[in-house]
């Protein structure tokens, strides 16, 4: 992809690509009608709480937040769609039709290359969480070396995934309850206020704990991750996290004497403290403006002043 | 889940009180037998026969913007003849008191109510007139009514809370008593509309449905008030919801008052199987609604014997949270003192 390099320079130090703009903005959208969702639903849900009535209040209490919410939640949902569609179109666009274009197209082996695509939980996904374990019990010093999306960033996408379904077909059945109702016997509005409301508790609890833990508050991105706005990630974090895919992409890009050890093989918890250095930061900083130039002949200007 | 009662008074009310303080002729008691020269002093209590103490003291202020206030002490209190008085007896609501009611210019009593209680499903006696076993458990007048304060509407607030100047100038052109002319006013206006919230309902009828011994003494089959606060429809009251339908709605036949509930077997009932598909569906609710949409659960119990599918559909949910959630907590805290020490292991590196 032009668009995107997949390393960028920026005074030297690499990023990573890892989402385009389309992506951002989807979650974005996402993020915040979760935020807005999740505030004006539980003080109904814990509605006897002390904090129910003033949380409440903040969305216009109880003659407005249900409003708030319907509206929310149908933004959501639009965006969900238009998810769907996206996967849709990628997978059409970047593999279906690229089969068909190279002759090499067989129904099996287009679900076979759709089974492998990078979200896909894999066996690879099962041996890192497994490492995982042997690195948190301290059976090991090496964390494993995540591919392009690891185990954790996977779980944090199909979860949210499901519970959008649970949620959103819930919650519109429930709007629309005297519609549905016509067909539908009453008793089911019963079960789908319980998934509702409890699938919810779970994904906010998901999304609000473990995942901003690992994406915000944990000791390698504190006090903020920001590759949810620039959409590239340091090669910090991507060694960290993703050190399979970061050797991939740097021997590709032709990087390949810059590559650092991984996390976890040294001493230091964040690994360009390893990285080796040559005579000063001045000669190296030098060193990387050469590749880049080389590159990237676009920026030679900008490096050249 | 109990209902919690949320103590936040409207706004709307504290400026009444106010508004109603600065009315001039306002303060007028209906104290002919002159009972607040003792009555009114704060302290004014006595330990009666069964050693509990008993508060007399009677806030003017307050019981003059109660609906009964123009109702004299002796219209009620019929047993007190002279001053000073023996104990007195509890009041009986069904007496004729001291007011002639302007319809028929007969002296004003409750007395009718007793006629549509009897024959319902709050009655102390039974359709052949037998007392009903555990009648004392049945309610009184005032385990329901306390005195209430007129209750402001809320939507004709102009000039002052609850009252509506233009409304009480139109009175004004032929009734000359202030006094008369807001309490007359107040009289109808808080009979427009609902004269507690749903909140306060529920709460009131929990009082004995929500009671564990009482439900199972009478073979209730739910607790009335924790079920319903398991709904929308409770959650909603709870944040102080005051359009959401509460037990009144639903269990009052449409037209007919509070004192005319039956049983869910008896067809007179709203809530009888065959009358509920046009509760729900009222123009005011949930218009179009068919009647399968009345099957919805309004009292769910989530009870492994009574509903075994709420029961384990519920379950399934906890341990779905429990089981995502408590794993990905143990990596999290394990992961926090990994970064203690990051480079500590059991196996000697190589």
């Amino acid at each position: 992809m032009a668009k995107y390099p997949r390393i960028k320079l920026i005074n030297g130090e690499k990023y990573f690509f890892r989402f385009d703009l389309d992506l951002r903005i989807q979650h974005i959208f996402l993020a915040g009608t979760v935020v807005i969702l999740v505030l004006s639903g539980m003080p109904l849900k814990f509605s006897d709480a002390s904090w129910a009535p003033y949380l409440y209040a903040l969305f216009g209490g109880i003659d407005m937040a249900p409003t708030v919410h319907k509206i929310t939640g149908a933004i959501m949902l639009l965006v969900f769609f238009y998810h769907l569609f996206w996967i849709a179109k990628v997978i059409y666009k970047n593999h279906y039709l690229r089969m068909k274009r190279e002759g090499t197209y067989t129904t099996k082996g287009f679900l076979l290359r759709v089974v492998k695509l990078p979200m896909v939980p894999n066996m690879k996904d099962l041996k890192d969480i497994i490492d995982l374990m042997k690195y948190l019990f301290y059976f090991t010093s090496v964390r494993p070396n995540g591919d392009e999306y690891t185990w954790k960033e996977k779980f944090d996408y199909w979860a949210p995934f499901w519970g959008m379904f649970i949620i959103g077909a819930s919650g519109v059945i429930i709007w629309k309850k005297e519609l549905f109702t016509q067909v539908m016997p009453g008793e089911v509005i019963n079960f789908l206020f319980i998934a509702h409301s409890d699938e919810a508790l779970l994904a906010g609890l998901f999304l609000f704990i473990w995942h901003w833990y690992n994406v915000h508050f944990s000791t390698s991105v504190f006090p903020m991750g920001t590759v949810f706005l620039t959409g590239y990630l340091s090669e910090d974090l991507m060694c960290e996290e993703h050190y399979d895919y970061y050797v991939k992409v740097m021997k590709e890009e032709g990087y390949e004497k810059e590559i650092l050890p991984p996390h976890g093989g040294g001493h230091a918890p964040s690994c360009s403290d390893y990285a080796p250095k040559v005579s000063g930061g001045g000669a190296s900083f030098e060193n990387t403006s050469e590749v880049d130039t080389l590159k990237h002949p676009a920026k030679e200007g900008g490096t050249a002043a | 889940m109990l209902l919690n009662l949320i103590k936040r008074p409207h706004w709307s009310f504290g400026a009444l009180v106010i508004a109603l303080c600065l009315l001039p002729g306002w303060g007028l008691a209906a104290d002919m037998g002159n009972c607040l020269l003792c009555h009114k002093y704060p302290g004014l209590s006595r330990i009666d026969n069964d050693g509990k103490m008993k508060l007399m003291f009677v806030n003017e202020e307050i019981f003059n913007k109660s609906v009964h206030s123009k109702v004299k002490c002796e219209g009620c209190h019929t047993d007190i003849t002279k001053i000073p008085h023996e104990p007195a007896k509890p009041v009986d609501c069904l007496t004729v008191c001291h007011i002639i009611e302007p319809t028929s210019e007969q002296k004003f009593s409750h007395k009718s109510v007793k006629k549509f209680i009897d024959e319902a499903v709050h009655s102390k006696i039974d359709g052949e007139g037998k007392p009903k076993k555990f009648n004392e458990d049945m309610p009184n007048c005032k385990d329901c009514h306390d005195n209430p304060l007129f209750r402001p509407l809320a939507f004709v607030k102009k000039v002052r809370p609850g009252v509506a100047e233009d409304a009480m100038g139109r009175c004004r052109v032929c009734h000359e008593k202030e006094d008369f002319i807001f309490r007359f006013y107040n009289h109808i206006t808080t009979r427009l509309h609902k004269s507690r919230s749903p909140l306060n309902i529920a709460e009131a009828c929990g009082k004995c449905h929500d009671d564990k011994e009482m439900v199972k003494r009478h073979g209730l089959t739910i607790m009335a008030g924790s079920s319903y606060a398991d709904t929308f429809h409770g959650k909603a009251a709870n944040l102080l919801s005051e359009t959401i339908p509460d037990c009144l709605d639903c269990h009052v036949v449409k037209g007919k008052s509070v004192h005319q509930m039956y049983g869910n077997d008896d067809p007179r009932s709203s809530t009888h199987p065959e009358n509920r598909g046009a509760i729900c569906n009222s123009v005011d609710c949930h218009p179009k609604a068919s009647v399968k949409f009345a099957n919805y659960q309004v009292h769910p119990v989530y009870d492994r014997e009574k509903s075994p599918v709420v029961y384990w559909f519920t379950t399934f949910f906890y341990v779905l949270t429990g089981g995502t959630l408590l794993p990905l907590m143990i990596i999290l805290f394990l992961d926090l003192l990994r970064r203690l020490f990051p480079n500590a292991t059991f196996k000697r590196r190589k």
